[in-house]
């Protein structure tokens, strides 16, 4: 096997970010880094959970502006409480209000950062046992306060109400 | 969304998180973790690539059943491009003119005044 190219590592993009909004004048973003980590195992085969979905898409918003594909970073359709919305159908969610890479994706397609409808064909197959009747929206606040304080815990309780087993959590 | 995984986890709900940024993710530390060596915004796979996305979730799943410990990162095995030069773009100062800046500080300063104003936020 060939070696390849040096730059071929995930990105830094923690590096990035800081050189960047250094040279842009903003002050330095501090990412949240913990020495401990919570786990818990699986109690039961996921052919019998109940799975919860949890996105950081928005949706879609009529009169704030571009949500579309390709976009510009568009903050006024960003969302600042959790929202929940049924799986049972599939939503109109955009992905304007965060910094996604806008040269080398298009955005076109939802299926890239909200995986509902595969999860559907899981519990179709048997691969899962079931979808929670909701999936969950997290705030892309860059207060970690609120997100500790607020947000996390109401994503929490929404999972518990809605008898999810696991949660998968995709960011966008 | 790390912060949230790790919350729902210490009340005994079980985690996986798919993402792109694996620097971010792993800094915070979470328990489960399918990095996929994608361009921000591809989380659940390749655009308009069914397979890509199957793959995707069921790696996802594989990871949420069988990580024997936190901080378990997987990496899926598809790639965006033969050629990863698309990595050496997302903001790379190295690759800006000065003009660039100066237009991304006048855009960056405009979403903070947004922001700001928006009657929703805390």
């Amino acid at each position: 096997m060939a070696f390849v190219a040096e730059h071929d590592v995930p990105i830094p993009y923690m590096q990035r970010t800081r050189d960047y909004y250094q040279a842009l004048g903003f002050p330095a973003y501090r990412w949240a880094h913990f020495a401990e980590v919570p786990f818990t195992p699986l109690v039961k085969p996921l052919a019998e959970a109940r799975v919860a979905l949890i996105t950081t898409a928005a949706p879609y918003q009529p009169g704030v502006g571009d949500q579309g594909p390709g976009a510009k970073y568009n903050a006024a359709a960003k969302f600042y409480k959790v929202y929940s919305d049924t799986t049972e159908s599939l939503p109109d969610l955009r992905i304007s209000h965060v910094g996604y890479d806008r040269k080398h994706t298009t955005a076109d397609d939802p299926r890239t950062w909200f995986p509902l409808a595969r999860l559907h064909a899981c519990v179709k197959a048997g691969r899962i046992g079931a979808l929670t009747p909701r999936f969950h929206g997290a705030p892309t606040n860059r207060s970690q306060r609120v997100t500790l304080e607020t947000d996390a815990p109401e994503l929490l309780r929404r999972c518990r109400d809605d008898g999810a087993d696991v949660a998968v959590l995709v960011p966008s | 969304m790390s912060l949230v995984a790790r919350h729902l986890e210490a009340d005994g709900l079980p985690t996986v998180i798919m993402g792109c940024a694996k620097d971010i993710v792993e800094h915070c530390g979470v328990p489960r973790f399918l990095f996929s060596d994608f361009p921000l915004g591809n989380s659940a796979g390749r655009p308009h690539d069914p397979d890509s996305q199957a793959l995707t979730l069921e790696l996802a799943l594989r990871v949420l059943e069988s990580a024997p410990a936190a901080r378990t990162t997987v990496q899926s095995p598809l790639r965006w491009s033969d050629d990863a030069a698309w990595k050496l773009d997302f903001n790379n100062l190295a690759k800006l003119t000065p003009e660039d800046i100066a237009e991304r500080r006048r855009e960056f300063e405009s979403v903070k005044a947004t922001i700001k104003d928006m009657p929703g936020r805390k």
